[in-house]
C-alpha cells in the first residue's frame, strides 16, 4: 500500500479493536483531573467577562466600542472573520480530505468538527452585536412581514453572510454529529452506568450497526461531504465579498475571495494543530494522532504559507501596477510603512516566513515547535484581518474623514469571552464525547500495519 | 410472539466474510450482518444498496427552483426595488443566496430520509443482538424461526467449521431493526 511508504502506520502499536474502543472512551470514564477543572474554570471566567462585555453592549449600545463613524467595523469585524476562518478547518479537514479519500483524517477530524462548531458560533456573535439593536435581529430573515412586505436586499453579500454562516453551522454541526452516531453506539454498548447507558442510547438515536444502517451512513456521508466542501469554499468568499463590494482601497479587489479561502484554512489548520498538539500530550494519544500525522498538517501548512506570502505579494503589486494613487497610499503608505506599519509586518513575518520552518524535520516533529508556529500563525491571521479592516477604514479618500481606532475594555472583553466560550466547549467536548472517530479508526488501523503490506 | 435468532460472532473479518458466503452458498437467508465499522465486500454480497444520493439530486433540484422562484417572486413580482439601477431579476446576484439554500436543502433532506429509512431517532431502541458488535465484533444472524428445524443446526454448523468464536441462540418478544 503506498499509505505506508509516505506516512507509516495511521494507528501505532498494532492496536485490536477493543483496544481502540478502550482507549478513545478512557477519558471518558475517568476523572479528567486537576488542570480540566483550572481549565474549565479560567474558561468560563472568560466567558463570563464576555458575557459582561455583551450586557454593556446590548444595554448602552456600540457606542461603548471603539468604533466611530470613519472606522465602523472596528474589532467586531476582526474577530468575527478571525473565528469564521478558524471555523473553517474543521470542514475542510473532514470534508476535503473524506473527499480526496486522504485516511489520515480520521484521528483529527472529529476534534477538527467540533472546533468549527464552536467557532462558528463565536463568530456569528460578532455580526450580531454590531447590529446594535440585537433584539431586531430577527428583520434579516426574509419573511412576508407587516412592513410592506419589504423583503431583505438579496443582492447585498451582508444578505449573502447571514444565509452561509446559518447554513454553515447548521450543517457542519450535523456532520458532526452524524459521524458521532456509531462511536455514541459504541459507548451505550459499553458503558456499565445506567444513567450514561440511558444519555448515550438517547443520543445515539438507536444505532446498531447493521449492514443497511451502514452503507447508508456511508452514502450519506459522501452526500454531505460533497455538498458541504462546496459551503466551505463558499462562506469565505462571500466574507470577502462582503469587503471587495465596498469601494475602500485595500478592499476593492478582485483577489479576495481566493485570498480569503486560503487564508481561513490557513487559521484554521494552525488552530487544528494548536489543540491536536494539546490533545495528544495531555491523554497520551500518540499512538493515534502520531508524529505522522503532525508532520503531514504542517506539510500543508507549508504550502499554505507560500499561497499567503503570494497573496501578499499580489496585492503590494497590483496596487502599485494600477496606478491608483489611493490604492498605492494605503499599501505603501498606511500599510507597509506609517501608522500600521507593526500589524502589517507581523501579518508577513507570522504567516509568510514563520511557518517556513516547518521545512525542517525536527520541527515539524518536536511538540513545542509545533504548538508556537501554530499559535504564531493564528496571531499572524489576526493581525491580517486587523490590517485590511482598519487600515483601509480609518485613511479613506477624504483626509478630512481619517480618524484612528482603539478598542475600549468592552471590544476587548466581547473578544476574551469568546475565546472563553471556545476554550469551554473544547473542553465539554474532550471531556464528554468521543474526540475521535472509534469506528473510522478501526477501519484504518491495519493500514501500514499488516506484514504482508 | 417471540422470534428465535442464531447469532454467529466473529472476531476477524476474512473468516466473517467467508461465512457469509458460505451461508449464501448453501442459500440460507441471512436476516442481518452487524459491524463495527463498514465492510464494503459485506454490501456487495448482501446486495446491499443506497438510493440516497439520487434522492439527494431531487432535493437539490427542488432547492434550486424553489429558491429562485422565491428570489424571483420577492424582487420581481412581490415589492419590486430598484439597487444600484440593476435590473428587478438581477440573477448573477441570485446565484449565491441559491447555492447556500439548495446545500441545505439536501441537508436536511438527505438527513431526514436517512432517519427515516434507517429509523434512527430520538428515543428509538432498535433490538441489539450483542453487546459486542459496536466494539470488536462481527455478527451474523440468521432467522431460525422457520418450518424447517434443520436449517438452525446446519447455520449453526457452517459458523463453527468457518471459525465463528461463538455461536449462540436467542429469542427477541419483539424485533426492530
Amino acid at each position: 500500500m503506498y499509505n505506508r511508504k509516505i506516512r507509516g502506520p495511521l494507528v501505532e502499536g498494532n492496536k485490536t479493536m477493543g483496544q481502540i474502543t478502550g482507549d478513545v472512551i478512557f477519558p471518558l470514564d475517568t476523572n479528567p483531573g486537576l488542570w480540566w477543572y483550572i481549565a474549565f474554570g479560567i474558561s468560563s471566567l472568560a466567558a463570563l467577562f464576555g458575557g459582561y462585555a455583551i450586557y454593556i453592549t446590548v444595554s448602552k449600545g456600540i457606542g461603548t466600542w471603539g468604533v466611530n463613524n470613519t472606522v465602523g467595523w472596528g474589532w467586531a469585524i476582526v474577530n468575527f472573520v478571525w473565528w469564521i476562518g478558524i471555523g473553517h478547518a474543521g470542514t475542510a479537514f473532514s470534508i476535503f480530505l473524506l473527499i480526496l479519500r486522504q485516511k489520515w483524517r480520521t484521528s483529527i477530524n472529529r476534534s477538527a468538527e467540533a472546533m468549527t462548531v464552536f467557532a462558528v458560533m463565536c463568530a456569528a456573535l460578532f455580526p450580531a452585536l454590531h447590529m446594535g439593536r440585537i433584539w431586531l435581529a430577527f428583520y434579516i430573515f426574509p419573511y412576508p412581514n407587516t412592513r410592506g412586505p419589504l423583503w431583505v436586499n438579496f443582492n447585498s453579500p451582508l444578505f449573502w453572510d447571514f444565509t452561509a454562516i446559518s447554513a454553515y453551522l447548521l450543517i457542519s454541526a450535523s456532520f458532526w454529529y452524524l459521524g458521532m452516531l456509531p462511536d455514541l453506539g459504541t459507548i451505550r454498548d459499553k458503558t456499565v452506568s445506567k444513567i450514561k447507558k440511558a444519555i448515550y442510547g438517547f443520543f445515539s438515536l438507536g444505532w446498531t450497526g447493521s449492514s443497511r444502517q451502514w452503507i447508508r451512513f456511508e452514502s450519506l456521508s459522501f452526500v454531505l461531504g460533497g455538498i458541504a466542501a462546496v459551503l466551505v469554499v463558499s462562506v469565505h468568499s462571500i466574507v470577502a465579498t462582503d469587503f471587495a463590494v465596498g469601494i475602500e482601497p485595500g478592499w476593492h479587489s478582485t483577489i479576495f475571495p481566493p485570498f480569503f479561502v486560503i487564508g481561513a484554512i490557513f487559521s484554521g489548520f494552525a488552530m487544528v494543530m494548536t489543540l491536536m498538539v494539546l490533545i495528544r500530550k495531555i491523554y497520551k494519544l500518540t499512538d493515534y494522532i502520531t508524529d505522522n500525522h503532525m508532520d503531514a498538517i504542517a506539510r500543508i501548512l507549508i504550502f499554505i504559507s507560500l499561497i499567503m506570502g503570494t497573496a501578499y505579494l499580489t496585492e503590494v503589486f497590483i496596487a502599485w501596477y494600477s496606478g491608483n494613487e489611493f490604492e498605492m497610499f494605503t499599501f505603501f503608505k498606511n500599510r507597509m510603512t506609517g501608522d500600521y506599519t507593526l500589524q502589517f509586518w507581523a501579518m508577513i513575518v507570522c504567516n509568510a516566513f514563520i511557518p517556513q520552518l516547518f521545512w525542517f524535520r525536527k520541527i515539524r516533529r518536536n511538540w513545542v515547535g509545533l504548538l508556537s508556529i501554530s499559535l504564531i500563525i493564528n496571531l499572524g491571521m489576526w493581525f491580517e484581518r486587523y490590517n485590511i479592516v482598519i487600515t483601509s477604514l480609518s485613511k479613506d479618500y477624504l483626509p478630512s474623514n481619517w480618524v484612528s481606532y482603539h478598542p475600549t475594555v468592552i471590544d476587548i472583553g466581547v473578544f476574551v469571552g469568546t475565546i472563553g466560550l471556545f476554550a469551554t466547549g473544547v473542553l465539554l467536548f474532550m471531556r464528554f464525547v468521543p474526540m475521535m472517530a472509534i469506528s473510522e479508526l478501526k477501519s484504518v488501523a491495519h493500514i501500514g500495519n499488516k506484514k504482508e503490506d | 410472539m417471540t422470534r428465535k435468532f442464531k447469532i454467529g460472532i466473529f472476531d476477524d473479518e476474512v473468516k466473517f466474510i467467508s461465512t457469509i458466503r458460505s451461508l449464501q452458498e448453501e442459500k440460507l437467508k441471512i436476516f442481518d450482518v452487524f459491524m463495527p465499522y463498514p465492510v464494503h465486500e459485506v454490501f456487495h454480497l448482501l446486495k446491499r444498496k443506497s438510493h440516497l444520493p439520487t434522492a439527494a439530486y431531487f432535493f437539490g433540484l427542488f432547492g434550486i427552483l424553489a429558491t429562485l422562484g422565491f428570489l424571483y417572486f420577492a424582487s420581481v413580482i412581490n415589492w419590486p426595488v430598484v439597487y444600484g439601477g440593476k435590473p428587478f431579476n438581477s440573477f448573477p446576484s441570485f446565484i449565491v443566496v441559491t447555492i447556500v439554500v439548495t446545500i441545505l436543502t439536501v441537508t436536511i433532506g438527505s438527513l431526514a430520509l436517512f432517519s427515516a429509512r434507517s429509523k434512527l431517532f430520538p428515543g428509538r431502541d432498535n433490538t441489539i443482538f450483542d453487546l459486542r458488535a459496536t466494539d470488536d465484533k462481527f455478527l451474523i444472524v440468521v432467522d431460525t424461526d422457520l418450518e424447517d428445524i434443520s436449517i438452525a443446526g446446519r447455520v449453526g454448523n457452517i459458523m463453527e467449521e468457518q471459525g465463528a468464536i461463538e455461536v449462540i441462540d436467542k429469542e427477541f418478544e419483539k424485533v426492530e431493526t
